[in-house]
């Protein structure tokens, strides 16, 4: 249930954007007032621990805010930028009296005002890097024509409807720049919930007080991936959960799961959770159940949508579910804070709450039939880009459980890894990568020793500048491709001395030596080019424990604040590796 | 009702209760701004179960103003 704007507005005198340590800077314009969005989402942030300033452009000056260079916009300097434009604003009078103009000045018309946005678009991005979010047009229920409305050639909704699609066409593109979808904000919601002719007309008011803080929830969905906040994977209970009744008690045939309701609602939710992991969430069960049982469920029930090789990690055992949750963490390598916690028993759900408060526990609704809503409703796996690997990664989790797997057969470790044929291939960064390497700094926890965030604009940046080497590297071994798992970036501003700026790798592949192989190929470069030293730093957090030891084992030495190697001295990449230069 | 109406406005307009008379308003209170008299009103409708007008949204200046309206709207402050 979302609040009422007024206890945002309470809450939001309380909260100090000082008081975190990450921190955003948001700046809202539109062509109409957005009062109450900016507390909304102030509070909203200081929930996720973020201190989050906000900058409101003011009532309709957006144009100026964005055309000058010397505008308070620009010296705010903002990491997301909203523009919330809205379709009586932009059309003016022809809202009222479209027919007044001919189909081709209407066409013109469009054109125009597409024209314009595409002009403020190529100033935002001139003079400022932050990511620019505009709202589309809501496309009007009303029309002067009525029910001929729709024999009309471009007729008012068409006019704004070709606006939204123009507008998509030029944004998909661009990096930095964002559609949101307003119109299907007004769709879910009901643009007479939304829109209050009273509050518009008293307060040129255009969403709704009962409707802001809804709206911020949309908006957040952008500020969450900005900062890395997104959610990676999300744990399931099984009885009640993914299918009706309890297996162990109920047996095989008699739990709800089918075409039927019940089971539908179970089909349906399972879908949903399937289309997510198709995009890159990955899937886990945590749940009390005989292994015999459930599995059986899982493999051989015939309506059953989510199979074994869905799954990255199975808890099927009567341990409590904090443990187990612990354990896929673990054994996922993924931090508990990544994690979304669905079941339908709210013992358990308070116990995770209480012992795990950094997992997102859902309050599941007791009606099966609410699930897939719930799910849906969350804003909490958007991600700023979806690359090949995301596409990829819950088969390859599935792999990375048969890697486990193949290492509890090995007899040693260094068999282990002889036989799975690891191959490093190093590539530069080119505009295939580039998105792949912004998105691995922004959301690499674990194994990342300086955990500094680029965006996509900055690594582009970087690429181009000859002080700087930034790479990746493809990782591949016999049970399939790990793809694009570790960012390095290297600073050679002095001839003598580099500077590791970034390095990281995705915690699917720490511990197989590929660190070193790639500290190694760094090591060499310098050599090539006559470095007499590499300067590493760590700079610790609350998740960097795993690389904290990285450097000194590696053969780095502490000098003051920084982990010097020199590189008179022999270095040497572990031999069960092949590195590819590419 | 009307500690309960003072409450509310204190709260929004984040002052002290005992800072909200009926003589309070965008002159005393510097809070008062257009949009949190927006927000009050909408908050007073739902707590109060009322639906305002735009005329007797528009008449509001001061606190005494959104009494007299509630009081319109059946609300009783004679307690």
């Amino acid at each position: 249930m979302e609040r009422k704007l007024s206890e945002y507005i309470i809450e939001s005198k309380k909260v100090n954007s000082s008081d975190f340590g990450s921190k955003i800077k948001i700046a809202l314009l539109g062509s109409f007032t957005l009062d109450g969005l900016n507390e909304t989402i102030k509070v909203k942030c200081s929930e996720l621990k973020v201190g989050c300033d906000t900058f409101y452009g003011g009532y309709n000056r957006y144009n100026e805010e964005i055309l000058n260079s010397k505008s308070k916009l620009y010296s705010f300097s903002p990491d997301v930028c909203f523009l919330i434009l809205d379709t009586r604003n932009i059309l003016g009078d022809l809202f009222y009296y479209p027919y007044n103009l001919s189909v081709d000045k209407r066409r013109e018309f469009i054109q125009n005002k597409i024209n314009e946005l595409i002009n403020l678009i190529k100033s935002f991005k001139e003079k400022s890097n932050s990511k620019l979010v505009i709202s589309n047009f809501i496309i009007p229920t009303y029309s002067p024509y009525g029910i001929f409305e729709t024999k009309t050639d471009y007729g008012l909704q068409e006019m704004v409807f070709d606006l939204n699609h123009k507008l998509n066409n030029i944004c998909r593109d661009e990096n930095s720049i964002y559609v949101y979808d307003i119109n299907g904000f007004i769709s879910k919601h009901g643009d007479e919930n939304v829109f209050d002719f009273q509050q518009y007309f008293f307060g040129d008011v255009k969403i709704s007080l009962s409707h802001i803080p809804i709206l911020a929830n949309d908006l957040l969905g952008y500020i969450k991936p900005t900062l890395g906040l997104n959610k990676k994977c999300i744990v399931l209970d099984l009885d009640n959960t993914l299918w009706g009744g309890i297996v162990g008690e109920d047996g095989f045939n008699k739990i709800k799961l089918g075409p039927q309701p019940p089971g539908n609602t179970y089909v349906e939710f399972q879908k949903y959770l399937l289309s997510l992991h198709e995009r890159g969430i990955i899937l886990a069960v945590n749940s009390k159940n005989n292994l015999d049982d459930a599995i059986e469920v899982i493999k051989n029930h015939p309506n059953m949508i989510l199979r074994e090789n869905h799954f990255g990690c199975l808890k099927i055992n009567w341990n409590d579910k904090v443990t187990n949750l612990k354990e896929i963490a673990q054994e996922l390598n993924i931090g508990l804070d990544s994690i979304v916690f669905i079941d339908d028993d709210p013992v358990n759900r308070d116990f995770v709450r209480e012992t795990l408060p950094e997992v997102l526990t859902i309050e599941l609704p007791k009606d099966p039939s609410l699930y897939v809503s719930t799910l849906t409703e969350l804003n909490d796996f958007h991600v700023i880009k979806i690359t090949e690997e995301d596409k990829q990664r819950g088969k390859m989790y599935t792999q990375q459980r048969m890697r486990v797997e193949s290492e509890k057969n090995s007899t040693s470790f260094e068999e282990y890894l002889k036989q799975l044929n690891i191959k490093i291939h190093i590539k530069k960064a080119d505009e295939f990568t580039i998105p792949r390497i912004s998105q691995l700094t922004l959301k690499t926890n674990q194994f990342n020793l300086t955990t500094k965030r680029y965006q996509e604009e900055d690594i582009k940046n970087f690429s181009q500048d000859k002080k700087k080497i930034v790479g990746c590297a493809r990782i591949e071994d016999k049970f399939g491709d790990n793809g694009i798992t570790s960012v390095f970036i290297v600073k050679k501003d002095n001839e003598e001395e580099w500077i590791i700026d970034t390095f990281l790798l995705s915690c699917r592949v720490i511990g197989r030596g590929v660190e070193e192989g790639i500290l190694d190929y760094i090591i060499n470069e310098a050599r090539k080019n006559n470095v007499k030293r590499i300067i590493g730093n760590f700079i610790p957090t609350k998740k960097n424990k795993p690389s904290e030891s990285f450097l000194p084992n590696f053969g780095f030495e502490k000098e003051n604040e920084h982990w010097i190697y020199d590189l008179e001295k022999y270095s040497k990449k572990p031999s069960h590796l092949l590195l590819l230069n590419e | 009702m009307s500690n309960k109406l003072y409450s509310i406005i204190a709260k929004i307009m984040d002052v002290s209760e005992s800072d909200v008379t009926d003589e309070s308003g965008p002159e005393t209170i510097a809070n008062w701004t257009s949009f949190n008299s927006y927000v009050l009103l909408y908050q007073l409708e739902s707590e109060f179960n009322v639906k305002f007008t735009i005329d007797e949204a528009v008449d509001v200046k001061i606190v005494a103003d959104i009494k007299r309206h509630l009081k319109n709207h059946g609300v009783n402050f004679n307690e």
